[in-house]
């Protein structure tokens, strides 16, 4: 076989959707621009393919990135990329639709319109081509790619979908031109049409203002939210795959955004305020998820599962209907307590798996100024009651490279891994021990400051820094008295650097991804593909700095590339919140008190509670 | 009871993995009210057993596994419901109910009946040819296996040839003793015939899956 995994690119999955293509008027075709075993698992993109597909003039499909091994024969024998259901060129499409996830894949996306012989510059195209339209979480800072889309919907793109297909429609009927019907979407809330936006730059590179093309195109861009999730889209029969994929089970998402506002965590941030699905919203569909599906499993998902309001009911009733069916339930993001382990011990194999603990910062000082409500106290008695139950592995996760950082905070990590050790030790008799000893997992990543964020004007540490850094945790994890049972992995720096270049990188960035593309660049997010000195030529040839983007100073009053998007956050509390991250101080989360950070004008989640 | 179910795998479908398949029927019965046996032990699984490994790239209107299935249910209810359920080229075409002593599919498996069709050129082989084929003495065969290279004599494993228009319809040992893929039954036909397989390409579809009655006469799996 020629190509490895042929049934990425076959469709034909069960609950995959097929149309008369001549019974609709708009052909959209869904891309996440990564291999299909991880775009099948997304959830958002399920949720809009059942959301598109429920109109009766539309039909949607989907396109994941052909591997390198295909991708190298379509090039050589000319084949377009095509949509997986009806296999036709997604040239001929009227939408692609691409969701952004990770900054890692965005020369992924030119793959994609390259492949599909779609200029990669939106302006050079025609209506012969698709609008291709850009959506999800990195669409928050969507300014590198500006050059490459027609249009970023900012938001949860339940909302205006519909209004956009309806002009749509209304636009070929009339014989608008491409620009005229931009022009148009442009004033959709939720729509960012690029080309409709010019950005003027100062001396020193930073943003002087946005300039619209004309009058009536809003300056600003107002992210789009659903106010409701109990009465909206959701999929109930969605794709089954052959091949295993990366979530291969159910996904019942039970609220959207967090209470808790970890000043280093975009979403926390841009999916506020917190919305709750009902017990009877979730118990229905999960039925009939499990039975449309033939599942096995079903998790539950959100950005932090323990504060859900009626976690203790949602999961009794969901254990009785699950049980006879053999279905297992899992639930990543839960804080580790009594009620937790009662939970996983009632719904999981006997096999005890490792439990995660994610303290992100190692001492206390330091998780006060990235506002993580988690103590040392919380950890200990966490991993007490684990140790008692019986589980014998444990998974801290850390990050380096946090606003302030000292060698005292990273030491931290290493203490705190010890004590996690030394707990185990004093908690379970030597007679109990189970392997004779404990295991620990510490891993650090590299902190990457994200726009809408309050760390959103920190200053970034380059690669030696980020390098230094895990040595030193090494060498302080090795001093320690348990240091033989502390297994330790650190993150690529390389790829972490460029990562935050594009998180908050600004225009003149596309002209480096082009040049990074032609040098062959694609898959960056997989480390066996990821090619960083061909990404360092692309930045020197193109003349531009990653210093500029990351170690650089940023003052208060700085312009951002992506302020012309209102979050709903304010800057003002992004603001207050940095200061307060200097000083140590910490903000309660919205359960406890609300910090004003300005959701409450949607009037919807908890903000109305 | 248990069940032994035949279904086609058509079309693109000749992509998906053994493997994969196997997966998907789990699914696929887990979305009917047919409650499958679970086995005992820490991590359950159904209780089902595939007749031969299909190679990826073949299509098959004769593949088989054997189920065993808590309640007793009408096996035409049971072909319908799981119809229902199977995604365009997979096709359950029949059940039948099998004693529980019966041997299994996979045990029971002795030959395939495959169809080979020349979809591009003319038809390379010939009557004629199976004649020499037949007459011939001993053809050895090499093939790689992962521990070096094994000789046999193509013969004992080619039951039946029959010539048709775009090709030729064979039987051919599948049994877990001497299995043989229909391609190196083509490679040593065409080289018997001089000519270079590579100008000839071909399309393998499985039509039964055989195994041997109590006279010795090859019938389907699903045969009572």
């Amino acid at each position: 076989m020629a190509v490895e995994k042929p049934e990425r690119y076959i469709g034909h999955e069960f609950n995959s959707v097929v149309k008369d293509k001549d019974s609709v008027d708009v052909r959209f075709v869904m891309c996440f621009p990564d291999v299909y075993e991880i775009g099948m698992s997304h959830l958002g993109i399920a949720i809009l393919y059942d959301m598109f597909n429920s109109f009766a003039d539309t039909w949607c499909e989907r396109v994941y990135s052909p591997w390198p091994d295909l991708d190298k024969i379509m090039r050589e024998k000319k084949i377009p990329l095509f949509a997986l259901e009806s296999q036709e060129p997604i040239k001929n499409f009227d939408f692609l639709g691409i969701t952004i996830q990770y900054e890692m894949v965005y020369t992924n996306i030119l793959q994609i319109l390259d492949l599909s012989e779609i200029p990669l510059l939106s302006w050079e195209r025609t209506w012969d081509d698709p609008i291709v339209i850009g959506g999800g979480p990195c669409t928050s800072n969507p300014e590198p790619l500006a050059d490459f889309f027609d249009i970023f919907y900012i938001g949860e793109g339940e909302t205006q979908y519909r209004v956009l297909l309806d002009m749509y429609k209304e636009s070929r009927k009339n014989g608008d031109s491409r620009e005229e019907f931009l022009h148009k979407a442009s004033k959709i809330p939720g729509l960012y049409v690029p080309s409709m936006l010019d950005v003027e730059y100062k001396e020193d590179g930073t943003v002087s203002r946005f300039v619209p093309k004309y009058d009536d195109v809003p300056v600003k861009v107002y992210k789009e939210l659903v106010k409701d999730l109990d009465d909206t889209y959701y999929p109930e029969k969605p794709v089954v795959p052959f091949i295993k994929v990366t979530q291969e089970r159910v996904v019942l998402e039970i609220m959207r955004g967090c209470i808790r506002g970890c000043r280093f965590c975009q979403a926390g941030q841009i999916y506020r305020p917190v919305r709750e699905r009902s017990v009877e919203y979730l118990l229905d569909k999960a039925v009939k998820l499990l039975d449309n599906t033939g599942q096995e499993e079903i998790t539950l998902s959100s950005l932090s599962s323990s504060d859900y309001s009626h976690l203790d009911e949602l999961l009794s009733k969901l254990i009785e209907k699950c049980n006879n069916k053999k279905v297992n339930i899992a639930l990543p993001s839960l804080r580790i307590d009594q009620f937790s382990l009662d939970v996983m011990n009632k719904i999981q194999d006997v096999k005890k798996s490792s439990l995660t603990f994610a303290p992100e910062a190692g001492s206390q000082r330091m998780r006060d100024i990235i506002n993580k409500g988690l103590t040392e106290e919380d950890i200990v008695n966490g991993a007490t009651l684990a140790f008692k139950g019986g589980w014998t592995r444990v998974k801290l996760y850390f990050m380096l490279g946090l606003p302030f950082e000292t060698d005292e905070d990273i030491k931290g990590i290493a203490d705190l891994s010890n004590l996690v050790c030394a707990t185990f030790y004093d908690t379970v008799p030597k007679e109990q021990r189970v392997n004779g000893h404990v295991q620990v997992v510490t891993s650090t990543s590299f902190f990457v400051p994200k726009p809408f964020t309050p760390f959103q004007w920190a200053q970034m540490d380059d690669a030696k820094t980020f390098i230094d850094k895990a040595e030193k945790t090494k060498h302080f994890i090795i001093g320690e008295l348990n240091q033989k049972h502390i297994k330790y992995n650190w993150h690529e720096a390389d790829v972490s650097v460029l990562e935050g270049v594009f998180a908050r990188g600004d225009r003149k960035l596309s002209k480096v991804l082009l040049n990074a593309y032609s040098k062959g660049c694609i898959f960056d997010a997989w480390t066996e593909f990821y090619d960083n000195d061909k990404w360092l030529k692309a930045f020197e040839e193109e003349g531009v700095e990653f210093s500029f983007y990351t170690t650089r100073k940023r003052e208060d009053d700085e312009i951002f590339p992506w302020d012309f998007i209102e979050c709903g956050v304010t800057k003002e509390h992004f603001l207050r919140e940095w200061h307060k991250a200097q000083k140590g101080e910490v903000t309660l989360n919205c359960k406890d008190r609300c910090a004003g950070c300005g959701m409450a004008k949607f009037e919807c989640g908890i903000c109305v509670r | 009871m248990k069940l032994r179910v035949k279904f086609s795998k058509t079309g693109v479908l000749k992509y998906i993995g053994h493997l994969d398949t196997m997966r998907y029927f789990q699914k696929a019965f887990r979305r009917t009210d047919i409650r499958v046996k679970y086995s005992a032990g820490f991590s359950p699984h159904m209780i089902m057993s595939f007749a031969q490994a299909l190679g990826v790239g073949v299509e098959s209107l004769g593949e088989y596994f054997d189920v065993e299935v808590e309640d007793d249910q009408e096996i035409a209810g049971m072909v319908d419901k799981l119809n229902a359920q199977m995604a365009e080229g997979f096709k359950v075409i029949d059940i039948v109910k099998i004693d529980d002593k019966a041997t299994n599919a996979m045990a029971s498996v002795a030959a395939s009946r495959y169809e080979i069709d020349f979809y591009k050129t003319e038809n390379p082989v010939t009557p004629a040819l199976f004649e020499e084929f037949r007459s011939a003495g001993p053809i050895e065969y090499t093939k790689k296996v992962k521990t070096g290279e094994i000789t046999f004599n193509i013969k004992d494993f080619v039951f039946e040839l029959e010539y048709r228009d775009k090709g030729f319809y064979c039987v051919v040992d599948s049994s877990s003793a001497g299995n043989l893929k229909p391609k190196f039954l083509v490679e040593v036909l065409l080289k018997l015939a001089g000519k270079d397989i590579e100008q000839y390409p071909f399309h393998i579809l499985r039509i039964d899956l055989l195994k041997r009655d109590s006279e010795g006469r090859f019938v389907s799996l699903d045969h009572e």
